[in-house]
């Protein structure tokens, strides 16, 4: 009995001097409150050197737990990312809700224009809804180009455009080989979309895929290199139904920026896509449509006007104005009460823009910051009709060689 | 002195490590279940005596992010935290102005304009018995 009990105690003093060791040689926990939750959380331990994701979504307001999700007390590096959301990106469209969501955050109300997850859920970028609809129309699995088909299942009963649902697009259900094909080769570019191995799909999913333009950071200043991800890395060769990555290897923007073939003005290739392209043609409206197309609005006449018609302008008159926080989380343009600011077609602030005093116009770059001053239409020799504004018009004359 | 006995010695070791590994998982025990990893946040905060902060001054305190006032009337603060999602705000020409989402608030708190909905946190303020501050955060 007394052997038993010595050798009980000598053991449970190695128990307890090597428990003490282990202890000493692990991390002292370093605790963070964010003012968000009240909830402590021990991230930091290990993550202690990540920086502010952007200005509006400091750590110490909101931790890392709000996003990410995981164990915020476990100090284990398995059980603390065992629950995390979306792995490393919480933004993929299919956590984003829970992520970046809430009706204080981003996905809001329509009325106070905060909407985001659901608009982009709806939005070309996200369902593909044309691309799939032309594809099955060309090959006969549907008579016309209404879309019926997503690459998610949504829908939109409030919607503008008559379209209020689309089903998930299945190709396995296709039987078209090349509708199977196409599902399987050409779906790899919209924003939920897995990426693929290679240069050509280096991007992230869901809102990162634009607003992450380096690591752990968010920003709306986008430069065209982030839209080139998708847009400008490649061509689907529709006759075997795959994707055919860009060979060229451009070294300067004016190469970068379009496939060789394609046409454009030096405003085009000068100033980044953001500038110009509005939070709704991106990110969508909130309903579904049938093509980009049909959300692609801004012409050279959102900014220049036409012969006959100056651009559409806007006096900031009220404090609450969207056009002070879009300009604030990208402070650029320093707008004032009073100022003028260009609009689109649908009222949106073009808010890196304002109208100078002696009737013309400058903008700021929102990634660069570099300052462009130009003139309306109206007034020059153009001689464009107003009712043909699309860029190939304006590209007979003001394309740049190269 | 008696020499200590080989039966004596291991009894002696026995009952040390018998007493040692006992205090020490006592004290492991308790210091495990000392260890709060949920905390409740601290509410109360002693901001030292009253004479530090004179008549009309208007000191802006880190921790917790407030602004202590001292006017005739006597001692009140408000709260820097944004009532929207919980940044510190800042001082501006109009007031308060929260550099994480842009919500604007008077001098006293009131919100000018959003997306904050609520005025600013009128925190509670005491004065002890010893001349000392406390602010109550809740």
């Amino acid at each position: 009995m007394k052997k038993t009990l010595t050798l009980a105690s000598g053991s449970l003093l190695l128990a307890l001097v090597f428990s003490w060791w282990w202890t000493s040689r692990q991390p002292s926990p370093v605790e963070l409150i964010p003012t968000l939750t009240g909830q402590p959380e021990y991230c930091l331990t290990c993550h202690a050197d990540v920086p502010d994701i952007s200005p509006s979504h400091p750590n110490n307001t909101f931790g890392c737990v709000s996003c990410h999700g995981g164990e915020r007390l476990a100090l284990n590096a398995d059980l603390a990312h065992s629950t995390m959301r979306g792995g490393a990106n919480p933004s993929d469209l299919s956590v984003a809700g829970i992520s970046c969501g809430g009706s204080n955050c981003h996905s809001g109300s329509e009325a106070d224009d905060r909407n985001h997850i659901q608009r982009v859920m709806t939005s070309v970028q996200s369902t593909y809804a044309g691309a799939i609809a032309n594809i099955r129309f060309s090959f006969g699995a549907q008579p016309d180009l209404i879309p019926r088909f997503g690459t998610n299942a949504v829908t939109d009963e409030q919607t503008q455009t008559g379209i209020t649902s689309l089903s998930a697009f299945k190709p396995l259900s296709e039987s078209n080989p090349f509708i199977q094909k196409f599902g399987e080769n050409c779906l790899t570019c919209h924003v939920n979309a897995v990426r693929g191995d290679g240069k050509a799909n280096e991007r992230q999913t869901g809102c990162a895929a634009c607003h992450a333009t380096a690591k752990h950071t968010l920003s709306t200043a986008i430069p065209y290199t982030q839209c080139n991800a998708c847009h400008n890395r490649g061509n689907y060769d529709l006759r075997t139904m795959t994707f055919i990555e860009r060979t060229d290897h451009p070294t300067n923007r004016l190469q970068d920026y379009y496939q060789p073939i394609a046409q454009f003005t030096k405003c085009e290739y000068t100033l980044d896509c953001v500038d110009c392209h509005t939070r709704d043609e991106a990110m969508g409206d909130g309903d579904l449509h049938a093509n980009q197309k049909d959300i692609q609005y801004i012409q050279c006449k959102t900014c220049h006007g036409t012969p006959t018609e100056l651009p559409l302008t806007k006096t900031i008159a009220d404090p609450n104005d969207i056009v002070f926080r879009l300009a604030m989380l990208n402070p650029v343009l320093e707008l004032k009460m009073g100022d003028t600011v260009l609009v689109t077609e649908k009222g949106e602030p073009l808010w890196n823009t304002r109208v100078v005093s002696d009737g013309t116009y400058e903008m700021i770059g929102k990634v660069t910051r570099q300052q462009f001053a130009f003139r309306p239409v109206m007034g020059s020799h153009c001689t464009q009709s107003g009712k043909d504004q699309s860029s190939a018009y304006c590209h007979e004359c003001h394309s740049v060689e190269r | 002195m008696s020499e200590l006995s080989r039966r004596d010695f291991l009894k002696l070791a026995r009952n040390g490590f018998l007493y040692l590994s006992g205090a020490l998982a006592l004290g492991g025990l308790l210091r495990f279940l000392d260890f709060d990893p949920n905390p409740a946040p601290i509410t109360e905060f002693d901001l030292g005596p009253a004479s530090n902060y004179p008549l009309n001054s208007r000191t802006v305190l880190s921790e917790p992010p407030a602004v202590l006032l001292h006017t005739d009337k006597g001692f009140s603060a408000l709260s820097l935290v944004c009532t929207h999602l919980g940044c510190t705000v800042k001082s501006d020409a109009q007031g308060f102005a929260c550099p994480c989402h842009g919500s604007h608030f008077d001098a006293n708190g009131n919100v000018l304009h959003g997306p904050a909905i609520k005025h600013l946190q009128t925190l509670r303020v005491e004065l002890t018995d010893e001349d000392n501050l406390k602010l109550f955060t809740a």
